[in-house]
């Protein structure tokens, strides 16, 4: 069977929703850096494709003091890489959003495509986790907003209807000295998905969130390691503790293509030392400045 | 989008049309306003080569992989053959062809001959539309950020180190005509 569908490119959210409601069996299309691949290889089949891009709340990257940031759905993933005060405010966002595939494919690819996309190893999850993060999701009834944990729900699969469009993400505002790390562990440098995937985030007043991307088959917030690090000094000691510890949080499968079960974990184990002593690095300095 | 291979991946490489009805499609490219009509299965890549006889972008993996495909719309780098061509609809579109002018090969071309930046040349024209917007946005790059500018963009035959100094080479007489 081959895909034949037409193609529908609204300027409004409720001609979108109700073309929806009106047209079972249609795919959205954000970047395409996804869909089109699965169109192509027959492995998504649809009669008709709604283009998102010109719905205006879609095209909303803002950052409000106080009230935080909201990155719509057609914003591409390079930028939010070249936005300043997302590096500023939400460093890990950037350094994920950097990372993703090439420049090409970040010109198009959109964060809000990646995560409705809930590849286990989708770059932008894990930081989106680590701050708290809320899906807008629009239907003819309203809008819900869910929290990220909540919109993962399996491998390559979200809490979104079929007659639902995510409008965007939110990201609560943060303190002064907040910071934040996104480290990622892939075959070769550049251009390649990650095995590992690895989010982290000293607050202001010290408490520090962690995220994994690629080890399970959604993107995680590690709670547990979070509980027990917060009853602990942050001191570089830390390093070997955590490297160990955070394993028993990780429960990558084996037979993956990029990486063995094994190679995952100890990755794991590096990356979040590396993270936790350069987040612990980069707080003191940042405290100083103060 | 295409009509075989549906039990072997990652062959399509011939396009077909859908005979789905075709809606018009305005643009303009390198330079010129262009009204035409699209089929909505077709790619950007195959409306720029079937339609308006380009072919200068190629389809190499047809997958965003390889970056045969490069062209620059709306003044950014992008992959044509993950791009549907209903969605270029009011954009600006420059592909290899509107590098040269008057018949004259641009400095970037020149010094990727001078170079030996290509051998086949399959990879070239892409290969040129990363280093032109490149050059674009930073117009004295770093070998580290050539590198990094040109990354998705594929070559099999030149080992890199040519293509590198093509754009070093390049970026520098274009700073030098700056002058
Ligand atoms: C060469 C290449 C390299 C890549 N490398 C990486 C990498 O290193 N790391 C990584 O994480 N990803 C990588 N990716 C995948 C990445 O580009 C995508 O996950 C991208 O972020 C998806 O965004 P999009 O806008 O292109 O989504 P699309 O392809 O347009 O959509 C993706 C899916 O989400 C749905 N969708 C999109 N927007 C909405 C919406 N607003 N509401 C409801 N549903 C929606 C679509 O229907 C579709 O099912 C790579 C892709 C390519 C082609
Ligand atoms: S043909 Fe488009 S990236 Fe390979
Ligand atoms: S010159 Fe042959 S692929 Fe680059």
């Amino acid at each position: 069977m081959l895909s034949k569908f037409d193609y529908y490119r609204p300027d409004s959210l409720e001609k979108g929703l109700t073309y929806l409601q009106n047209h079972s069996d249609t795919k959205i299309l954000a970047g395409g850096t996804d869909l089109m691949l699965l169109l192509r290889n027959n492995a998504v089949i649809c009669e008709h494709i709604l283009d998102i891009k010109d719905i205006p709340e879609t095209k909303i990257l803002e950052y409000t003091p106080g009230k935080g940031l909201f990155i719509g759905a057609s914003i591409p993933v390079n930028r939010i890489a070249e936005e300043d005060v997302i590096r500023e405010k939400y460093p890990a966002l950037c350094h994920a959003a950097d990372s993703l595939g090439s420049y090409l494919v970040r010109n198009r690819a959109t964060l809000v495509g990646n995560i409705c996309h809930a590849s286990p190893g989708a770059d932008t999850s894990a930081p989106l986790l680590v701050y708290d993060a809320k899906v807008h999701i629009a239907s003819s009834e309203g809008i819900r907003i869910l929290n990220l944990p909540d919109f993962f729900t399996g491998v390559k699969k979200t809490a979104v209807k079929e007659n639902e469009i995510v409008l965007g993400v939110s990201l609560p505002d943060v303190e002064f000295g907040d910071t934040s790390i996104y480290l990622r562990k892939a075959r070769i440098k550049g251009h390649d998905l990650c095995n590992v995937g690895l989010a982290m985030r000293l607050t202001a007043s010290k408490e520090v969130y962690v995220a994994l991307a690629a080890v399970e088959p959604i993107p995680l917030r590690l709670t547990e390691l979070e509980k027990s690090l917060a009853t602990k000094e942050l001191n570089p000691e830390l390093g070997p503790w955590i490297q160990e510890e955070i394993k028993k949080y990780m429960n990558p499968r084996r037979g993956s293509l990029r990486s063995s079960r094994e190679f995952r974990l100890h990755i794991g184990g590096v990356l979040a030392k590396r993270g936790l002593l350069e987040l612990i690095e980069k707080g003191a300095t940042e405290y100083v400045q103060s | 989008m295409c009509n075989h291979n549906h039990d072997e991946k990652n062959n399509c490489f011939e396009y077909v049309e859908s005979h789905m009805p075709p809606m018009p499609l305005s643009l303009v490219v390198n330079g010129e306003m262009v009204h035409e009509l699209a089929d909505p299965t077709m790619t950007l890549l195959n409306f720029l080569r079937t339609r308006l006889k380009l072919f200068g972008a190629k389809e190499g993996c047809g997958e965003g992989e390889c970056g045969a495909c490069t062209i620059i719309m709306d003044g950014r780098t992008v992959t044509s053959c993950l791009i549907l061509a209903l969605e270029a609809q009011g954009s600006n579109i420059t592909t290899v062809e509107g590098l040269s002018k008057d018949g004259e090969l641009s400095i970037l071309q020149q010094e990727f001959i001078r170079d030996d930046g290509l051998q086949c040349g399959f990879c070239t024209p892409g290969m040129l539309m990363s280093a032109r917007n490149l050059l674009d946005r930073n117009p004295n790059p770093t070998v580290e950020e050539v590198k990094e500018g040109l990354a998705g963009n594929f070559c099999r035959c030149t080992g890199y180190q040519p293509i590198i100094d093509a754009v070093l080479s390049a970026a520098k007489r274009e700073r030098e005509e700056l002058k």
